[in-house]
């Protein structure tokens, strides 16, 4: 009898929420599936009162598009290469704050002050930074025949090591340049997040474990992968798979880099990423194909987060 | 096949701007039909959308205090929404839920996107009316028609099929900002022809090897426009049409003008917002020397932008003098220039007595002599109707101009000046896109590094082609 | 294993001395490392500041400069006075505040149903809703414009507030934190006859008070952030929010954005948000750490 009480209260407890899902979320999604499988369809002409065939029209179309298969590459490559870099790099820092006494409060604090920005404005400031001015001849800076007003501060401090000036983000610039730049500003944004959620997790990891290792003369290193790693991984596990969620979903940063073009000027080999693609769509009044493409980035989304639960459940310690 | 298509699309715009030239005659397909009686005194709300700065909307302001003197019961709600694409984004979302505002600022392919809903009322009727109003006849006289600057006329008929759909608000066009006193002292003279700019260019490398002679603002802009100087020489090519096949910018013409400029700028003469980095209005007004200084003799830009043209005071004085001249042209006797800045549309509404007073408002606004001139005066952006030459402040203003304090009336003394040759695009669903793949074609031939350069432009037309026709 | 003792004791004035050294040379490094990241992640800051305190013209400069030439304090006093900052702060509060503790509410109580009652399916449903954190939010944005106009709420602080009360990831990080609380303690109040209620209020709440403070402050940095929506649902100063603001007064009768000004209005408005993060620094570190405690 506690049991069908306990349900009913539940479900008390739960219908707040549950209304509001249903309302606010769960219905757009049902709509988003409707959209999505009305041939070409529109908002405004669907206003205008232009009906549309049922069918599965706008998928072919989204699948076969000519950048379909670049911006599908681009979304891919974003999330492979930053959660790791950004994973690791989190968690160095982490170990690193934990293993300093001055000054440590601020630099946490510090290094936390990302996570109150908006993604775009900051964007802009790191374009900036990488920004070169002037007419660069065949994409190349350090070509005789270029004119070059100013380098960026990032060329700058290269040039003051000896290197020569690189076209990271501007005219004739290659895609790694462009991605380099955008990979860079990903983590950057992305470290505070995870910094936090790694150091919180040292700081509750048992003292005894490092005290153990100090007295057998175990090298830092053996220390930091065989005892850091292991007792971290339920975080580590944490902020992987929602930076994978995070990273499918990547668009601002690469508009706050690039312009609303996603690519660099003249280039040929734009940053197009899925989420862009649906703006793109959104944009032109294609609601239909837009629909199309965000449940197509739902599955893969879908997909890789089941695949990573599915090997944390395997390799994470707890 | 191509060549009848493009003629017949041709002859069929041609007629239609001809209808509209001779009066807006009543048409049947007016999707408006002014109600009998015209407006009729009732309270009515008008929502207007537009992108205006509060320097502006205080002049916005101060006119609709006098609009409610002849309509007191005409109450006029405006709000800044943000720039074009917010104000477009905005109504669209809008328009799906029937609570579009009354009026908005417009550019013509945002006209094409609300005309999916048929949203937008048609103004042929309101225009042709002869319905007693309190400012005389509630639709235009034939005056008041041939008192518009008539390529902005134009502009509201640009969406293939005859009607009138919008009105021009203030509008701005591309004009040649150029350094006098450096011109001055080298005896030089703005280009008229594309020609001549090649053979000034490589003159000014000579004098000032380590400058790019010219600065292009807007790469879109260029393309388009010397589509239309090359159609308007008589010469086989185009851009693009309202109507049938849209995009018809796959030319061997401007192949070839995109080749030339691609040597332009491989011999450091020209560059654009986009490819150099930063805004070429910069180039232009930097007057420091020193290692790494940059800087450029020309500008082509936005007539609107004529302060951000001039360098700043140096001990009390400008370091040079800004002159401004038209843009060079294909053939200087079929002169194009393209026609920019803000119209306004009027929304449908259940209640025919809200569209009647929104109209009521465009052309008070539009036909205002002191409206348009006061607007013109603080925004920069030419006024539509010709008249206010007439105006004492506006005369005042322009007898003014000058290279320094007063460029920006030297700017829109220039765009008068040009009034017959403003050209507007087709505007379709799609036409935007059209607009940004062409930018983009100059962008990336010019930086192109491939050997083949044939072969890589023909390359890019043809992704153009087929981005603007996977959006359409 | 007498020989390495000896040996041991032998070396041991120079192990410690090595020993030292190497610590100190490790901490320097540390240092190094950590001071480097640390600039990397400040520069831009210090470039919004540079930028804000510029003329339009010298923004516009090819060179950039490291520091403006004339510093324009004025940008702030115009971006405070032409964005009425002041009206629009006043909004955001309320529509912050309204909406955080509504959505605490009921963050904890489903939280609570998540964590510590049975009911049939469950975990399929917590599955669901996490799966629904995975959607382009974009998407939502056009069916519920539809929704909201129906219900006739445009223009008012409800559809500020309400669309937005219920946040899956404020639940998953609550529920995280409520499974940590050893369930004896909720058997043993059930035997006294305590009720959820005061449970939750006397013991669960307690516990779980630094999520419960850093979703706070995370709602609160949302509404100061939220942009799209409100610009679309809201009409005039009355209700729109503070980032509207930022966007639409900067704009130049020419169509440019006076970015100097921008900027300025964004570093008045990103003040608050430190400040708040500088005092409850600990809080919100806690919180938004504890949910990673049990992926």
């Amino acid at each position: 009898m506690v049991e069908s009480k306990q349900q009913w209260k539940a479900w008390v407890y739960l219908s707040p929420a549950l209304i509001l899902l249903l309302v606010f979320t769960v219905w757009p999604i049902f709509n988003t599936v409707r959209m999505s499988l009305l041939n070409g369809y529109r908002g405004l002409a669907a206003a205008g009162g232009q009906t549309f065939e049922f069918g599965f029209q706008n998928f072919v179309k989204v699948v076969q598009y000519r950048q379909f298969k670049d911006c599908l590459v681009t979304t891919l490559l974003l999330c492979v290469i930053t959660v790791p870099v950004s994973s690791f790099l989190a968690l160095l820092i982490a170990v690193c704050l934990n293993s300093i006494k001055p000054l440590r409060r601020l630099l946490q604090t510090i290094f936390f002050l990302p996570y109150v920005t908006n993604t775009i404005a900051i964007g802009m400031v790191f374009a900036a930074m990488f920004n070169i001015v002037g007419n660069i001849a065949g994409g190349d800076p350090n070509s005789t025949a270029s004119s070059i007003a100013t380098f960026g501060i990032v060329n700058n401090v290269i040039q003051l090591f000896g290197g020569k000036p690189i076209n990271w983000i501007n005219a004739g610039s290659t895609y790694w340049h462009n991605m380099f730049v955008v990979i860079f500003y990903i983590v950057w944004n992305a470290l505070p997040f995870k910094i936090l959620i790694l150091l919180g997790g040292l700081q509750s990891v048992n003292k005894q474990y490092y005290e153990a290792a100090k007295v057998d003369g175990t090298s830092r290193t053996r220390v930091f992968f065989r005892i850091t790693v292991p007792l971290l991984s339920p975080m580590i596990a944490y902020v992987v798979i929602t930076g994978f969620i995070g990273g499918f979903k990547e668009y601002s940063s690469v508009v706050g880099i690039l312009g609303e073009d996603m690519a660099a000027t003249g280039s040929e080999t734009p940053l197009n990423t899925m989420v862009g693609f649906i703006y793109d769509a959104l944009e032109n009044n294609n609601q239909g194909r837009a629909s199309a493409a965000a449940l197509i980035l739902f599955g893969i989304i879908l997909l890789v987060t089941l695949l990573n639960l599915y090997v944390s459940k395997k390799k994470v310690h707890y | 096949m191509f060549k009848k298509k493009s003629l017949l699309v041709i002859l069929f715009v041609l007629i239609a701007l001809l209808c509209v030239g001779c009066g807006g005659k009543k048409k049947a397909k007016s999707n408006f039909i002014v109600p009998e009686g015209g407006y009729d005194g009732s309270e009515v709300t008008i929502n207007f959308y537009h992108t205006m700065g509060s320097n502006l909307s205080d002049v916005l302001d101060a006119y609709i205090i006098e609009f409610n003197k002849l309509y007191p019961n005409i109450h006029v709600i405006s709000s800044k929404i943000g720039g074009y694409n917010d104000v477009r984004d905005q109504i669209t979302t809008e328009i799906t839920e029937g609570n579009q505002p009354n009026l908005a600022y417009c550019y013509p392919d945002h006209v094409a996107l609300y005309n999916l809903a048929g949203a937008v009322a048609t103004l042929d009727d309101l225009i042709a009316s002869t319905e007693k109003d309190a400012s005389g006849i509630l639709g235009l006289t034939q005056e008041q028609i041939d008192d518009f600057i008539p390529g902005y006329y134009a502009e509201g008929t640009s969406f293939g099929d005859g009607l009138m759909y919008t009105m021009p608000f203030s509008k701005s066009t591309e004009v040649l900002y150029y350094n006098k006193t450096f011109f001055d002292a080298n005896g030089l003279t703005p280009p008229t022809t594309w020609d001549e700019m090649e053979a000034l260019c490589a003159r000014i490398k000579e004098i000032d090897p380590k400058s790019i002679p010219l600065g292009y603002d807007s790469s879109a802009n260029w393309f388009i426009t010397m589509c239309e100087q090359y159609m308007a020489n008589g010469e086989k090519t185009n851009y693009t049409s309202a109507t049938g096949e849209h995009y018809l910018f796959d030319t061997d013409i401007n192949r070839s003008f995109v080749k030339r400029f691609k040597t332009w700028y491989e011999k450091g003469y020209v560059t654009t917002q986009t490819i150099y980095g930063a805004y070429t209005s910069g180039l232009f007004v930097n007057t420091k020397q020193g290692e790494g200084e940059l800087r450029s003799y020309m500008s082509i830009g936005s007539s609107a932008g004529a302060t951000h043209q001039r360098p700043t005071k140096v001990d009390g004085a400008y370091p040079f003098e800004v002159g401004i001249a038209t843009i060079p042209q294909v053939n200087p006797s079929s002169p194009k220039v393209i026609s920019q800045g803000p119209s306004v549309c009027i929304f449908k509404k259940n209640n025919p007595q809200e569209v009647v007073a929104s109209w009521l408002l465009v052309k008070f606004l539009t036909t205002s002599v002191e409206f348009q001139a006061e607007f013109s005066v603080a925004s920069g952006y030419v006024p539509v109707i010709k008249s206010v030459m007439n105006n004492e402040y506006f005369a005042q203003t322009l007898a003014n101009a000058d290279g320094g304090d007063y460029v920006s009336a030297l700017s829109t003394k220039i765009c008068m000046q040009q009034a017959d040759a403003y050209f507007v695009s087709p505007a379709f669903v799609g036409s935007s896109t059209a607009r940004d793949q062409v930018g983009g074609i100059l962008d990336k031939a010019l930086v192109s590094t491939d050997s083949d350069v044939d072969a890589a432009i023909a390359r890019m037309f043809k992704d153009a082609i087929d981005e603007c026709e996977y959006n359409s | 294993m007498a020989d390495i003792n000896t040996m041991h004791q032998k070396d041991m004035a120079k192990v410690t001395s090595k020993q030292k050294f190497v610590t100190v040379l490790v901490q320097v490094l540390l240092y190094f490392f950590l001071i480097m990241v640390a600039i990397t992640v400040i520069f831009p800051f210090y470039w919004m500041i540079n930028s804000s305190l510029k003329t339009l013209d010298e923004y516009r400069w090819s060179v950039p400069t490291l520091w403006p030439t004339t510093v324009m304090w004025s940008n702030y006093a115009t971006a405070f006075s032409t964005a009425s900052l002041g009206k629009l702060f006043v909004n955001t509060l309320y529509v912050g505040i309204i909406s955080t503790i509504l959505s605490l509410v009921i963050t904890v109580l489903t939280a609570f149903a998540f964590a510590r009652l049975e009911f049939k399916g469950k975990n399929a449903l917590f599955a669901g809703l996490l799966a629904t954190m995975m959607i382009p939010g974009e998407l939502f944005t056009i069916t519920n414009y539809g929704t909201v106009t129906s219900l006739g709420w445009l223009n008012t602080f409800t559809v500020l507030i309400v669309p937005f009360l219920v946040s899956v990831f404020y639940i998953y990080l609550l529920r995280q934190n409520f499974l940590q609380i050893p369930n004896e303690l909720y058997l043993a109040a059930k035997v006294d006859g305590t009720s959820d209620i005061k449970y939750l209020w006397k013991i669960m709440i307690p516990l779980a008070l630094p999520t419960l403070i850093s979703i706070t402050i995370l709602k609160m940095m949302g509404a100061w952030n939220s942009y799209i929506w409100p610009r679309l649902v809201t009409r005039g100063e009355t209700h729109s929010l503070i980032t509207n603001g930022l966007r639409n007064a900067f704009t130049e009768s020419t169509g440019d954005v006076n970015i100097p000004v921008q900027m300025a209005a964004v570093a008045l408005v990103s003040l608050p948000l430190f400040l708040v993060f500088l005092f409850l620094r600990k809080y919100i570190m806690k919180g938004v750490s504890r949910s990673g405690i049990k992926g």
